[in-house]
């Protein structure tokens, strides 16, 4: 026992101190920020200053009302309004020169942007255009759109000779608020976003903290086997003590990397006011988390110690990668559908169950049974992996030469 | 204390050991020689229960490897390896511990021996920053830091300079006093036959000689004959009554096969060159190494 504590505590603390566990600890969460929650900051982010906006309108009819209708519904935080719409003349003869001149003014910064509304608004096509440096603000695109959707509708309805209240209430703006039902029959307000965020959110956790756990085990197997050190090991304790031990020291650095980013996610949470995940959800999650770090070691271990080099495993490593990336893929469908039977499916082949509950917990949270079934399937492939695992350390950390097939493999786990 | 029975070892169809045998005392250095390829280290590996033998026994005082056997042996690996980002500090204590050393007493005795090794002021350093040749003292100080009873040594020597060598030596003949066993493998028979209480010569698998280096040595007999001489020496080999010939330039060493004649043949060496010097004497470990190898060689061709 003090054999597997001792090198429990030589692997945590030399790869503790190592780059590759520091850039994977800190660049994670900052590349997990960049890809699912800084394009959704920066997509739904409140002005905090008031911006100019322009309209050329050579109908001359829908001018006044977008003025009114942008200057007075959307306020920023402060009090103030949130657009200021400056009416541009035009003469119905001359406006490319207007347009012209109005870019003129987008460019040097006077403008945010500017609409052209075309001489006619009740035919058919309406000539309507935005002008900008910058057409991602997604936000203003949709204020004004609704904006001049609703005029436009007016007019038209006023042309038809519909009465101008009855013209309101038909084109009364609406927005669509989503609830998400919890099985205790509770309810809460949910958006989208924050559903896809939190799952996302630990599905690349998940897979950055394997993924590197995994690469850091291999590559202290091939370290040793290359140099002989494991000669000296193997004479010093047994192999089922030297695994033991690398799972432990793993498993501890998975902790350490846990509780850092648990730390940060919490902080953002207080910060931002936004609770992304309930914490009886999250501590399923970290359950499935344990199971799937120590399946995997298992699973790393024994695709990493027939090798004696760096690129050979690098190679069967690159296919474990696509295994766990794979649930990242399928995210997307399955938000829209948390009740497909593939996806149910999935989630009880071992090599995706952490990843998949992952996925689906936070969307949707799966039935008592699928829990219960998962955990013992896990269970069991775990310690069906760290058999075999032991099996095929216990040759291949001392093997040398040629790389072993697949089939010498299953030799070595049925007569290990 | 220290048991080998008839081991065999095969490594997918290509025979490695095929009967090696051979006892080793406490208190004593035990020089494990023979060519390259012929088996040394898979011997090693297979006292020091990292490989299996497919049959045979080795035994520890009457008793076969059991796990808590591991803190008494110490192992020195033919290759260099250790943990290069590590520090100096850090891994031999490692490797104390993992022999089941407390880490307070590690760190005191590892100290001890680094500075005994000239290192005392490498502790925090990292592995890779220090030469091939401290790196191997680093390693010779994990293999004996736990204060085994037996030590096990696959080539001390390559790669040191003849300062480091003598260090070795002398650390050797101090294990020696303690009453350890001191198991060595080298190639180099000038300084098995200068450092060795006892030997064991294995080619091509076999155990073909061993005992101690006095009964090795008698078995042989006094029959080389050590001549110094100025001229072309070519010719010696071919004389009568001349086994085997070892020529260094001006001097040579000849097997005899025990019936010829000297005073004749040394008549015959004179009369064709200009004799200096002559000496009856044990031959070295070198020739008898020579002559059991290629004796073997002889008849195993001679059986092809």
């Amino acid at each position: 026992m003090n054999k597997i504590l001792a090198v429990a505590r030589w692997e945590y603390l030399e790869k503790v101190k190592s780059k590759a566990f520091l850039i994977g600890l800190l660049v994670t969460p900052v590349i997990m920020l960049a890809m699912g929650f800084l394009p959704m900051m920066f997509v739904t982010q409140e002005d905090t200053t008031t911006k100019v906006l322009g309209i050329i309108d050579r109908s001359g009819a829908v001018a006044d009302q977008f003025r009114i209708r942008m200057e007075s519904k959307y306020k920023l935080s402060n009090g103030n309004p949130n657009y200021v719409v400056r009416i541009i003349d035009s003469s119905p003869s001359d406006s490319a020169s207007a347009v012209r001149s109005a870019d003129g003014m987008v460019l040097s910064g006077e403008l945010e942007g500017f609409c052209t509304v075309g001489t006619e608004i009740v035919s058919d096509s309406v000539d309507l255009q935005y002008r900008s440096r910058s057409v991602g603000d997604f936000q203003l695109l949709d204020r004004m759109e609704k904006t001049l959707r609703g005029i436009i509708a007016e007019k038209r309805a006023q042309a038809m000779g519909l009465n101008p209240s009855v013209v309101k209430d038909l084109t009364e703006q609406f927005e669509l608020r989503t609830v998400k039902l919890n099985k205790s029959g509770g309810q809460e307000e949910a958006d989208f976003g924050k559903v896809y965020f939190s799952s996302f959110a630990f599905l690349m956790m998940m897979f950055f903290m394997i993924v590197t756990s995994g690469q850091l085990l291999v590559r202290s197997v091939i370290e040793e086997k290359s140099n002989r050190i494991v000669e000296v090991l193997v004479s010093s304790c047994s192999p089922r003590d030297l695994m033991a031990g690398k799972v432990l020291g793993l498993s501890g650095l998975g902790f350490t990397q846990l509780v850092i980013w648990g730390t940060i996610g919490l902080f953002i949470s207080l910060k931002t006011g936004n609770v992304f995940i309930h914490p009886a959800e999250a501590g399923f999650l970290i359950m499935y988390f344990v199971l799937g770090y120590l399946f995997y070691a298992g699973v790393f271990i024994a695709a990493g110690s027939p090798f004696n080099t760096e690129q050979e495993a690098q190679q069967i490593n690159s296919y474990l990668i696509i295994l766990l990336i794979l649930p990242i893929v399928l995210s997307f469908p399955a938000m829209r559908d948390p009740e497909a039977t593939w996806l149910r499916v999935l989630t009880f082949i071992p090599f995706f169950t952490p990843t998949m509950m992952a996925l689906r917990v936070p969307i949707q949270f799966p039935a008592p049974w699928e829990i219960a079934v998962t955990i013992v399937v896990m269970v069991a492939s775990i310690y069906g992996a760290m058999v075999a695992a032991g099996k095929i350390f216990r040759i291949g950390i001392l093997s040398t030469g040629k790389s072993p097939t697949l089939r010498e493999l299953i030799h070595w786990v049925k007569n290990g | 204390m220290l048991t080998i029975e008839n081991l065999r070892k095969e490594y997918a169809r290509v025979v490695a050991l095929e009967d090696v045998s051979f006892e080793v005392e406490k208190g004593e250095i035990f020089g494990l020689i023979g060519p390259n390829g012929a088996g040394k280290t898979t011997t090693i590996r297979i006292i020091l229960n990292i490989i299996e033998a497919d049959s045979g026994k080795v035994l520890f005082d009457g008793k076969e490897f059991s796990p808590d056997l591991q803190n008494s042996v110490g192992y020195l690996p033919e290759e260099r390896g250790l943990y290069k980002k590590s520090t100096v500090m850090d891994t031999i204590l490692y490797f104390a511990e993992l022999r089941g050393m407390a880490r307070s007493t590690a760190r005191a005795k590892a100290t001890e021996w680094l500075q005994k090794m000239g290192l005392g002021d490498h502790t925090k350093r990292k592995v890779e920053e220090l030469s091939k040749g401290n790196q191997q003292k680093i390693q010779f100080v994990s293999a004996i830091i736990h204060d085994p009873k037996l030590i096990v040594l696959d080539e001390p020597f390559s790669g040191l300079d003849p300062v480091n060598q003598e260090l070795f030596k002398e650390i050797f003949l101090a294990l020696k006093q303690q009453g350890k066993a001191v198991i060595y493998s080298t190639h180099q028979m000038e300084q098995a036959e200068k450092l060795s209480d006892s030997l064991c010569l294995i080619d091509r698998g076999r155990s073909v000689l061993r005992g101690s280096m006095r009964d090795v040595k008698r078995k042989y007999g006094s029959n080389t004959l050590l001549i110094e001489f100025n001229g072309d020496g070519t010719f010696l080999e071919s004389l009568p009554g001349v086994k085997h010939t070892i020529r260094y330039g001006n001097s040579a060493e000849l097997q005899l096969d025990g019936v010829v004649d000297l005073r004749q043949l040394v008549q015959e060496i004179n009369a064709r060159l200009d004799l200096r010097k002559f000496e009856l004497k044990e031959p070295s470990l070198q020739s008898i190494f020579l002559e059991v190898v290629g004796a073997r060689k002889t008849t195993q061709e001679a059986q092809a």
